[in-house]
């Protein structure tokens, strides 16, 4: 295993920037997840890694050894595809072993790392079969095997479960999360979806148009996210974003004032300095005011028109307006809110986020974690 | 289309068929029951002999018995001569024999045969290379090199035989065997190298470039990929676009005719054929016999390579 | 993701492009030393008198001049001219009807599929003998149900030996033989027409002539220029499947064979026809480049 260091490092396809003086540094050991939607460039970065692209500027470094120049096969790293590449016409145990024999391992070892692999994930009995012989989801776990089976210093995984039905999605992910436990190895992940990044990731980066938004764990990056771009790309269903007026230490949008002071770790007197900001609410932190108990920090909406509730079993999303804008709450099954009633939610004012109003939408507090 | 077809549609529609079929297959059926018949029977328009008559075959395959030989009595007393040596006993015996009329037939699909088949693994071996370079490298002049072998591809061999033969007299190929059968082997290469690397650029254009990638980050270089992954995985491919070569070269006659004329012994079947018919009239049965024979191993490669050749050739037009 | 670039920096664009020549180079030598350079080496020769023995007397622009002299050479581009436009209607017009033919539903399809496929598989030398025979004054076929079963004529004749009904002769032969290429290249495309042009056409109430006019064609319009060039591209060419047929019938490889290698050898001339030959081809693949493949 070995650390993997990323030094300003840009790529471009002719004049066409794709990646943007990317700085990042994973540890040894650690789990890291690039998030971001498609064409944001992580896809590209890892590609760069794995040097199947090759570095326009910058350098990176797996262990103490800048591998820019070094070829792939040369790099020791182990990666799960997309479309899973498996190797047609050889049977699961020869794509297993392939990596292995190819790095001259003694017998005993390759039998032992196939028997390994093949017993956590499952593949004991389709050893001999071809890839066309299998289902996506075993498929899918050839691949892993076929990486796992590797004593590599970095594994890179590029969208390895995309291709899977939602529920084969769960399943493998958790899986995943428990190799890598397991295995404490050091791994770059690369992913479109907010919930893979959050429940895997050791440390999480989320990018956009090629450049690293932020980085951070996964709740350093659901609590304080940096900006309203990483504040609505994670987090389902989005954040909330309301628009407001300053007026005195108070925030003012429809009828409703909410106390700046009241909101953690808020510079007033940098407050004063906007006239309106964006307030984030983020769904999960509605309650029911029926259901709530009284604190101090709560603030009340009241009488607010319920236009749609979505029954999803143990939470309803309900949808409402807030500062002319549609926003969305997701209260627990206890609330028997119905359609085109009236209700009152609370909010804890501790979890709500501040914005300035700039195309960026910088966060203005830190919040709390 | 998604309506059933009435019986009267049904009737034409297999009418239409069989006709085509028959229009196809019916030289075929001439060739075979010509060759299966005996010199009597070839004004008989059916294509069902009177009698199976298979001499021709035998006479091909060199399963005739020897033919008694009709010597002269004024020879047969030379031949009786003892101080006449063995050797020119046996000359004098030839001029008589049948040995004059005897077709080598084995021998001539011996050299074809064995022309064929270098010709069609060189030429297999070659395109892959360079098939893959340029479906899957990136390097200076790799588009003008795809359009190149494009030109090249159509470019025909009549456009080439003053000068290539010119070429192999000059360099002294032509004047022996062995140089002229060498020339006669680097022509079919030409004549197959460009549609070989066509049938396999577009095929390893199908082949997802995570493969390659997948087998480089299991530690081999580009090169161990090519060879470790994508040839193996081509196998069904290659050996279509072997299959493919194998015939040209079987099948080829301007060159054969051009260079071989004088070294009758190296001669293929297509030239030989043609000298045969044009030197002896009348002998319908051999010559659909040795035409049938030609023909067989042809049939044969075509049914063993049917499933990809037909995709292989019409991923972008073929020669036809 | 796997957009390629131009610009070559790194030391792995360096290797990549080092490997490609390499590879590239074995075939790409043997093409441009037996293809490339003879066709130049064609064109020096078409200034020369070139015995078969290799020797070479300059003569300048005389080769050309007695060509264009030459009642023989327009005779037979005027055979190769007939030859071209019946093979090239022939194939494609049978070619797309058996693709139709082919893409219909019906018992033993696979059967029939490779069945019609055998002509352009087999050997030209073995095939030429079984037609030559069905044309036989004497034993064949077709003078059979021509003067014995349908009374057309009184006479047996040897269409082939007459050069005038062996081009008739040749022609269909070599539709016979190639438009298989022709229907592969057809029905590939229709097999790719949605079916669900021909329903929404269909429910437009448009019959079996309208749908093959409105639907078929217009998808089949790029195929068709294909297999028309493709054909005049290589029946330019052509030269077993005549000469071995009909030595008689005189298209313009077979005149340029004539003057190379039989009779009074002439092969400056025939490098003079060759270089006119190919200028004509190199416009034709021009065309198909261009035209054909860019759309």
């Amino acid at each position: 295993m070995s650390s993997v260091i990323l030094r300003n490092v840009n790529k471009s396809y002719g004049n066409l920037p794709i990646v943007k003086n990317l700085n990042l540094e994973v540890k040894d050991g650690e789990f890291v997840v690039l998030v971001g939607p498609s064409g944001c460039g992580k896809s590209t970065t890892l590609r760069m890694v794995a040097g199947l692209e090759d570095i326009t500027q910058g350098e990176i470094q797996i262990g103490s050894r800048a591998i820019n120049d070094l070829p792939p096969h040369k790099r020791n790293i182990a990666m799960v595809f997309q479309n899973y590449a498996l190797y047609p016409h050889m049977s699961v145990r020869e794509n297993i072993v392939f990596g292995l024999k190819k790095s001259g391992a003694d017998a005993e070892t390759i039998k032992e790392k196939l028997a390994d692999v093949s017993e956590m994930l499952k593949l004991d009995d389709y050893l001999d079969r071809k890839p066309a012989d299998l289902s996506g989801g075993q498929r899918q776990r050839v691949a892993m095997g076929r990486a796992l089976a590797r004593d590599a210093d970095v594994y890179l995984f590029d969208e390895p479960l995309s291709n899977l039905d939602a529920k084969l999605r769960h399943h493998m992910r958790t899986e995943i999360a428990r190799i890598q436990h397991q295995y404490n190895m050091t791994a770059i992940y690369v992913t479109h979806d907010q919930i893979e990044a959050m429940t895997l990731g050791d440390r999480v980066v989320v990018m956009r148009d090629g450049i690293v938004e932020q980085v951070g764990t996964p709740m350093e990056i659901y609590l304080q996210p940096t900006n309203t771009f990483v504040a609505t790309f994670i987090g389902s269903p989005a954040m909330n974003l309301i628009e407001a007026k300053i007026e005195g230490e108070d925030l003012v949008f429809d009828n409703y004032r909410l106390p700046a002071a009241k909101i953690a770790n808020v510079d007033l007197q940098d407050l004063k300095s906007h006239d309106t900001v964006l307030v984030g609410i983020r769904p999960d932190f509605f309650e029911d005011s029926a259901l709530s108990s009284p604190s101090d920090n709560l603030f009340e909406f009241n009488d607010i028109q319920v236009e749609l509730v979505e029954n999803l079993g143990f939470d309803k999303e309900i949808m409402f307006k807030l500062g002319g804008e549609d926003a969305k709450a997701r209260l627990d099954l206890r609330s028997h809110v119905k359609r085109q009633e009236n209700i009152s939610m609370s909010v804890d004012l501790n979890r709500v986020l501040l914005f300035d109003t700039s195309p960026q939408g910088m966060l203005l507090n830190t919040g709390e974690v | 289309m998604m309506n059933k077809r009435s019986t009267t549609q049904s009737v034409i529609l297999y009418a239409l068929v069989l006709a085509l079929v028959i229009f196809c297959v019916f030289p075929f059926l001439q060739i075979l029951s010509t060759s299966l018949k005996h010199p009597i029977d070839w004004g008989n328009p059916s294509l069902i002999p009177r009698v199976l008559h298979l001499d021709a075959y035998k006479e091909l395959l060199g399963l005739m018995p020897a033919k008694e030989v009709d010597v002269p009595a004024s020879v047969q007393r030379l031949l009786d001569n003892p101080a006449l040596s063995a050797e020119k006993k046996q000359m004098l015996l030839d001029k008589f024999s049948a040995g004059g009329d005897v077709f080598p037939f084995g021998r001539y699909m011996l050299n074809t045969f064995v022309i064929s088949f270098v010709t069609g693994i060189c030429s297999t071996f070659l395109a892959s290379l360079a098939a893959y370079a340029i479906a899957r490298l990136r390097f200076p002049a790799q588009s003008l090199m795809a359009n190149g072998v494009l030109f090249v591809y159509m470019v025909g061999g009549v456009l080439l035989m003053v000068p290539l033969y010119q070429m192999s007299v000059n360099v002294g190929l032509a004047s022996s065997a062995a140089g002229t059968i060498f020339s006669l082997f680097l022509i079919y290469l030409i004549q197959t190298l460009p549609v070989a690397m066509y049938m396999l650029g577009n095929y390893f254009r199908t082949i997802p470039f995570s493969l390659e990638e997948a087998a480089m980050m299991d530690g081999c270089s580009r090169v161990e990929a090519f060879w470790r992954i994508i040839m193996p995985l081509s196998k069904p491919m290659l050996f279509t676009v072997f299959i493919y070569c194998f015939v040209i070269a079987w099948n080829e006659y301007l060159f054969a005719s051009v260079f071989l004329k004088q070294y009758q012994d190296f001669q293929t079947l297509p030239l030989a054929l043609q000298t045969l018919f044009t030197s002896k009239n009348a002998i319908w049965d051999r010559i659909m016999a040795a035409s049938m024979l030609t023909l067989l191993p042809v049939v044969i490669c075509f049914m063993l390579a049917n499933k990809h050749l037909s995709g292989g050739l019409t991923d972008g037009g073929v020669k036809g | 993701m796997q957009k390629r670039e131009e610009h070559m920096s790194s030391v792995l664009i360096k290797n990549e492009s080092r490997l490609g020549l390499k590879l590239v180079a074995p075939a790409v030598g043997i093409i441009g030393l037996l293809v490339i350079y003879p066709i130049l080496f064609n064109i020096y020769l078409s200034f020369f008198d070139v015995q078969l023995n290799g020797t070479k007397t300059f003569v300048g622009m005389e080769n050309y001049t007695d060509l264009l002299g030459n009642p023989r050479y327009y005779h037979s581009i005027g055979v190769s001219v007939i030859y071209l436009i019946g093979t090239v209607i022939g194939t494609t017009v049978l070619g797309l009807a058996a693709a139709i033919l082919m893409n219909q539903e019906f018992r033993f399809r696979n059967l029939a599929r490779g069945l019609i496929l055998l002509p352009y598989f087999a050997p030209v030398i073995s095939v030429v003998f079984g037609w030559q025979f069905i044309f036989d004054p004497v034993n064949g076929i077709y003078n059979h149900v021509v003067v014995d079963v349908l009374h057309l004529t009184d006479t047996r004749e040897n269409l082939i030996g007459n050069p005038d009904s062996a081009l008739f002769v040749v022609i269909v032969f070599d539709i016979w033989k190639h438009f298989p290429i022709a229907y592969l290249l057809f029905l590939a495309k229709l097999q790719s027409v949605p079916k669900d042009l021909y329903e929404a056409a269909a429910i437009d109430g448009q019959n079996a002539w309208g749908r093959f006019w409105h639907v078929t064609l217009p998808e089949l319009r790029f195929v068709i220029a294909t297999v028309v060039l493709l054909r005049i591209i290589w029946n330019l060419n052509r030269f077993e499947d005549v000469y071995l047929l009909a030595p008689n019938v005189e298209t313009l490889p077979i005149f340029t064979y004539y003057q190379a290698f039989a009779g009074i050898v002439d092969q400056g001339v025939a490098a003079a026809i060759s270089v006119i030959q190919l200028l004509v081809l190199v416009g034709l693949i021009w065309l198909y480049v261009r035209k054909v493949l860019k759309w």
